[in-house]
């Protein structure tokens, strides 16, 4: 749901480490919870999904009463036309058919949209007004890890406070690389991400205008035609994994410092060597990124993709050392042997 | 006083050098791409690989350049192994490399203007240009343009294949490769049959 580039996330995340501390206004919503969701979805609050069957159930007909009405790309309101009920300014509405796959999608639409949201109508009934709660609310440890990163990234001294979590991460679709299942797939999710703004005039000047109004679109084939078969590394890598700082370890999360083109990896042989890149970045969350298959190293890797240098054949490469080490060892014992018996034959 | 005759004609001279300093071209950067690691790079990663698409392709080139000359003016014939006593005459090639040669026997099989390859050479160099360089350039091919791969094979990337058979073929030339200059020191003189490679005459 494209919706929550406003709705959610609206706070700058250079604000989000204040938040990570839990404030008067914090507490006092979860009072507010407490009265309005009965037992079990309190714990929801902070993102701990219940999956027994019975909040699973409360969770989907809590759901289900907020998709009667937001659903597909339109707003829709039983018994209204569509075009009677009050839509928030530039607040796309609509919820995303990849809601229920995506990270937050056990979750009920009222641990987020809170307040005035809990009734309907939403208005202002009883002074509740309608509110979104905002990522570092619930992500709280995770807000204050990246922030120092999110704030050297190029988006933030670029775009100042029009840049915040969900610019990025869409809180209706973003699921983990566990959750998605498939390398390609998160490829696809995480390259999604900046191909939107990216790859689009529209987005770009959305948020690129409000405060670099002349700076316009670099075509993104263009600025990477240094790269060979450049599509190809757009299906097999992220744009994150070349445009952020080196990682030192697999269990380190990726840095949320984006680099811009000058600072970003640019050596192939980062990623192109057997200790490649990345197995700390992209197959990171790879278990078995460390054992071997049909002798191939890196066999998480070489699963999905071919990386030349990255996915060598040890039992090929021990083949090519004892044919053209055994061939030189001949030759030259060979060449000597020869010498030998000439020189003697000379002498005598 | 050595004998000399004339049986190399210019084309088959430029298409062997030239050959040769495009297989050791796609050697050493193949060396680097394959091996590649930041801290001991033999050639750069990104330059190793404009250098190998680029040689490699006028590798493509020449080969078919020389399968055209060669049906052209029939020098493909050199290289179909005769019958008649062929293995023996194999065997008896691998016996003057492994023995012969050190007590200063003469070559087996020396040149004529009719056959210019002993029966080792025949069977050997078909092998090498007829089936593993086709090999090595069309998984080339495929390598450059990856959309000619299949997209999964086994389970794997479909390029996995491709590059496992590109690293074998390549392997089997290096090792080709090694063997052909050092043989080339088995002439009258160390220096005969480099200097037959240029000029064209064979001395014996």
């Amino acid at each position: 749901m494209t919706a929550t580039a406003t709705l959610s996330g609206r706070r700058p995340i250079a604000r989000a480490a204040r938040a990570a501390c839990p404030p008067a206004g914090w507490i006092g919503m979860l009072l507010i919870l407490a009265v309005f969701l009965p037992g079990t979805a309190l714990a929801q609050t902070r993102g701990a999904m219940g999956t027994d069957p019975e909040t699973v159930a409360q969770v989907r007909a809590w759901n289900a009463e907020c998709l009667q009405c937001h659903v597909g790309d339109s707003l829709q309101e039983p018994g209204r036309s569509l075009f009677t009920v009050p839509k928030a300014a530039g607040a796309s509405m609509r919820v995303s058919p990849g809601f229920s796959a995506s990270n937050h999608g056990g979750m009920a639409c009222k641990t987020c949209h809170t307040g005035g949201y809990l009734a309907y109508p939403h208005d202002m009934a009883g002074g509740r007004k309608a509110e979104t709660l905002q990522c570092d609310e619930c992500h709280a440890q995770e807000a204050f890890r990246v922030e120092a990163q999110v704030a050297k990234s190029v988006h933030s001294r670029n775009l100042k406070e029009n840049f915040t979590c969900s610019t990025c991460h869409d809180p209706h679709l973003a699921a983990s690389a566990k959750r998605l299942g498939s390398v390609e797939k998160l490829v696809a999710q995480d390259n999604g991400m900046c191909l939107n703004c990216h790859n689009s005039d529209e987005r770009f000047a959305e948020f690129g205008g409000k405060v670099l109004p002349d700076k316009q679109r670099p075509d993104i084939d263009t600025i990477h035609a240094w790269l060979p078969n450049t599509q190809r590394h757009w299906e097999a890598a992220r744009c994150i994994d070349c445009h952020t700082p080196p990682s030192t370890h697999r269990s380190l999360a990726l840095s949320h410092e984006i680099l811009d083109k000058d600072k970003a990896q640019r050596s192939c042989a980062a990623c192109h060597t057997q200790n490649s890149a990345l197995r700390t970045r992209l197959y990171r969350h790879v278990a078995e990124i460390e054992t071997r298959e049909l002798g191939f190293i890196n066999a998480a890797i070489v699963r999905n993709t071919y990386v030349i240098g990255a996915t060598r054949n040890a039992y090929l490469d021990a083949l090519g050392f004892i044919l053209v080490g055994g061939t030189l060892v001949v030759v030259v014992i060979h060449g000597l042997i020869r010498i030998v018996i000439a020189r003697r034959r000379r002498t005598s | 006083m050595s004998e000399r005759i004339f049986i190399l004609p210019l084309w088959i001279r430029i298409w062997h050098w030239t050959n040769a300093l495009l297989i050791i071209t796609l050697t050493i950067t193949g060396i680097s791409l394959h091996f590649s690691n930041p801290d001991l790079m033999l050639v750069r990663f990104d330059l190793a690989a404009r250098i190998h698409d680029i040689a490699g392709l006028a590798l493509v080139a020449l080969y078919l350049f020389f399968v055209v000359a060669n049906i052209v003016t029939g020098n493909w014939w050199q290289y179909v192994p005769k019958p008649g006593e062929f293995l023996e005459k194999c065997r008896r090639q691998i016996r003057f490399y492994a023995y012969g040669i050190f007590r200063g026997e003469p070559h087996p099989y020396p040149p004529t203007t009719q056959a210019n390859f002993n029966a080792l050479q025949q069977i050997v160099y078909w092998i090498i240009m007829y089936l593993f360089m086709p090999l090595l350039l069309i998984t080339g091919i495929m390598f450059l343009w990856p959309d000619l791969a299949p997209k999964r094979v086994f389970g794997f990337d479909g390029l996995t294949p491709v590059a496992v058979l590109h690293y074998l073929a390549g392997l089997v030339i290096v090792t080709f490769m090694i063997a052909h200059i050092y043989l080339g020191t088995t002439g009258l003189k160390v220096s005969s049959l480099f200097k037959m490679m240029i000029t064209g005459w064979h001395e014996h």
